[in-house]
């Protein structure tokens, strides 16, 4: 200990940061055990009611929907993301490589409400995309993104490639290219080289970029709330209605808690799946 | 042209080509990787790249493999011209210096891995691939992963996969330099061993001299971007055609020396007030003027200071490495200053004792003074 005489110091902000969450998780656990006081901010006695209030069939529907929402954004978030984190770390082209970066990373840098504004006015009946396939001919009238399952996923998948092409492309830029001449060398084509090496050799890093799709998909709020507009409800967008239209704080900590446990059951499904492939990995 | 020589052998079974490279070069972005060159291999020959890092080495082995496109020229394989053949479909094996296995895949199965791309059948696949693990001695490590192996091990695994699709021509781009000396020596003996008995054409990377020395039928040593000399070990070692040459491969004694005349491959040499008479083995000898004397150590004589014809020096250290000693003399002629001289290890020479170094009349050669 005398040797890290700062250690102290640095550890400290963590411990307050890992207090106050302690001390709020703590606080929605406590509500979450409370009764309901219509027109009262102020819990009441403990009761179990929260819980089994959940059984109904709304927040069955918000459970599902946000893990549809998950599934369906990590699926696309990947088969966008893997080819552009593919190129990314393959292209020739200096200019090319950084143009795909910076691209893919431009959703970190706005807003999450003003990224979904952005898709409103893409999405809308009168919107860019609308319009374009209108002109087009494509269609006959507008396609209702908006309020719809379709549109939250477009404007989640857009919010999660960032960090799914960054995550692929640190899994891609780690296989020894030497793996993918030798198999070259041995008869197979680009298509094979690609199925029967570079893939599975990614595979760590395609779980790891799922679950973390997951976990930003699944703790997102108002892309939900606002593309969704209502007609959309996940766990996110229930706790906010639940806890700030009905004022009932006790049934939305039980929600988020509810909510919290199936993420965290899910990610531990990743997790194995992670230690599983792990094995196969690179090194 | 000295680089289209083909060995002995392959000229006796008749123009038996496995590889042909017609002024195929390589730059990139500005860089000259690889100027063109000219080169045949013979069907079963085992020929060595050697040379220093980043003379291109890496970048001939691509292009015969065909992971680079060459800038300009022809590469035939087998008769076949494969200049625009991609890799996949050229049927060579290749041993890459950190392995490659593919570490998701059982032993066994990276042998296979070959095998399967050539839609082989399953019966054959198991038949062929336990030859080829008993052909490296590996036959009881089938199941294992890659990484259970230690290096020498995978190494023979790479080796096994190479082989196992019988490829017309086996590159290695340098095998063994991850792996300890003990190690090393013992996987050279085994490669050559299989390599003969296939009767394989292999073209074998290295920057290690001895290395290329004893395994080589033939070696191309190259610099800068290009081969300098190409021919069997005891020519690049006994008759270097260059400076660089000289001393890349084995130990040399350079002295600057005065040419007086020469007539044929007899030259009259000064050496300070010290006069030589000497019959070199090259064919054309550099003008009249200063030059650079080149002797092999083993080819010098140690004798009394003063002894007509020999070289003046003094001792500057002795340096005892067991079966002999190593003898640095500092000489004024010398081109760095130092002379080395190999003598028996029971000779006792005190620091500062001058001596004389006698030269041999036969094999030394004159370079151009650089
Ligand atoms: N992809 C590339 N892009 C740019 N320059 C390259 C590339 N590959 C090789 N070079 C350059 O070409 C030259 C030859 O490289 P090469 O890899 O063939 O050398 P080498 O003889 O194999 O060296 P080493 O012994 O270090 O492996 C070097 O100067 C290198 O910097
Ligand atoms: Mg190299």
């Amino acid at each position: 200990m005398s040797k890290r005489p700062f250690l102290g110091w640095f550890a400290s902000p963590s411990i307050l940061i890992a207090f106050g969450l302690t001390a709020s998780f703590l606080a929605i656990i406590q509500y979450s055990l409370r009764a309901h006081v219509p027109g009262s901010l102020d819990p009441g006695g403990f009761t179990f009611d929260n819980f089994t209030t959940l059984w109904h069939l709304a927040y069955g529907r918000a459970f599902m929907n946000s893990l549809l929402l998950c599934i369906w954004t990590a699926v696309f978030a990947l088969l966008i993301g893997y080819p552009l984190a593919y190129a990314m770390i393959r292209a020739r082209s200096g200019l090319l490589r950084s143009a795909i970066l910076l691209i893919s990373l431009t959703p970190l840098f706005m807003g999450e409400i003003v990224r979904t504004y952005s898709w409103m006015i893409v999405l809308g009946n009168r919107g860019f995309l609308n319009s374009v396939l209108l002109k087009l001919g494509l269609i006959d009238s507008p396609i209702g993104f908006m309020f719809t399952m379709t549109g939250v996923v477009i404007a989640l998948v857009h919010f999660t490639l960032p960090i799914v092409v960054v995550m692929l492309a640190a899994a891609l830029s780690h296989i020894d290219r030497n793996l993918e001449r030798a198999a070259t060398s041995l008869g197979a084509g680009r298509v094979r080289v690609f199925f029967t090496v570079t893939l599975p050799l990614s595979m760590p890093g395609v779980v790891a970029a799922t679950s973390t799709a997951f976990a930003w998909t699944f703790s997102a709020f108002a892309t939900p709330q606002m593309i969704g507009g209502g007609q959309v409800s996940t766990i996110s967008t229930m706790v906010y209605q639940v806890g700030f239209a009905s004022f009932n704080f006790p049934l939305a900590a039980s929600l988020s808690l509810t909510g919290l446990l199936f993420a965290i059951a899910v990610l531990a499904l990743f997790n194995t799946g992670i230690r599983r492939l792990e094995k196969y990995g690179a090194h | 042209m000295l680089s289209d020589t083909l060995p002995k052998a392959a000229s006796k079974t008749g123009e038996q080509i496995a590889v042909q490279i017609d002024g195929v070069g390589k730059s990139f972005a500005g860089t000259v990787a690889l100027k063109p060159i000219w080169l045949k291999i013979a069907r079963g020959e085992f020929l060595t790249l050697l040379g220093p890092s980043g003379c291109g080495k890496t970048t001939l082995l691509n292009l015969i493999a065909g992971f680079l496109e060459a800038d300009a020229g022809e590469l035939f394989i087998h008769r076949d011209l494969v200049t625009r053949v991609p890799p996949h479909l050229r049927e060579i094996g290749i041993v890459f210096q950190n392995y490659a296995l593919f570490p998701h895949m059982s032993v066994a199965q990276n042998v296979a891995y070959g095998l399967r791309t050539r839609r082989v059948s399953k019966v054959e696949i198991t038949e062929r691939v336990r030859e080829a693990l008993a052909l490296v001695k590996l036959e009881d490590f089938a199941d294992r992963r890659p990484r259970q192996l230690s290096g020498g091990q995978q190494q023979r695994v790479a080796l096994a996969r190479a082989l196992v699709i019988r490829p017309r021509v086996l590159l290695l781009d340098e095998p063994f330099s991850a792996l300890d000396r003990n190690l090393r020596g013992a996987m050279q003996v085994e490669l050559r061993e299989i390599q003969s008995s296939l009767g394989l054409t292999t073209v074998f990377v290295t920057h290690d001299q001895s290395e290329a020395l004893s395994m080589s039928d033939r070696i191309a040593v190259m610099s800068r971007a290009q081969i300098q000399q190409i021919g069997t070990p005891d020519e690049i070692y006994d008759r270097p055609q260059s400076r660089f040459v000289s001393t890349f491969v084995g130990d040399a004694n350079l002295f600057s020396a005065t040419l007086i005349s020469s007539s044929g491959k007899d030259v009259r040499l000064k050496l300070g007030e010290v006069g030589l008479d000497l019959t070199t083995y090259q064919s054309d000898l550099p003008a009249p003027g200063p030059v650079t004397l080149f002797v092999r150590p083993e080819h010098c004589r140690l004798t009394e200071a003063g002894s007509p014809g020999a070289v003046p020096a003094t001792v500057a250290l002795a340096v005892y490495q067991g079966s002999y000693t190593e003898l640095y003399l500092d000489c004024p002629f010398a081109d760095t200053g130092r002379a080395m001289l190999r003598v028996p290890a029971s000779t006792v020479m005190a620091p500062g004792t001058a001596v004389g170094i006698a030269l041999p009349q036969q094999g030394p050669a004159i370079f151009p003074k650089e």
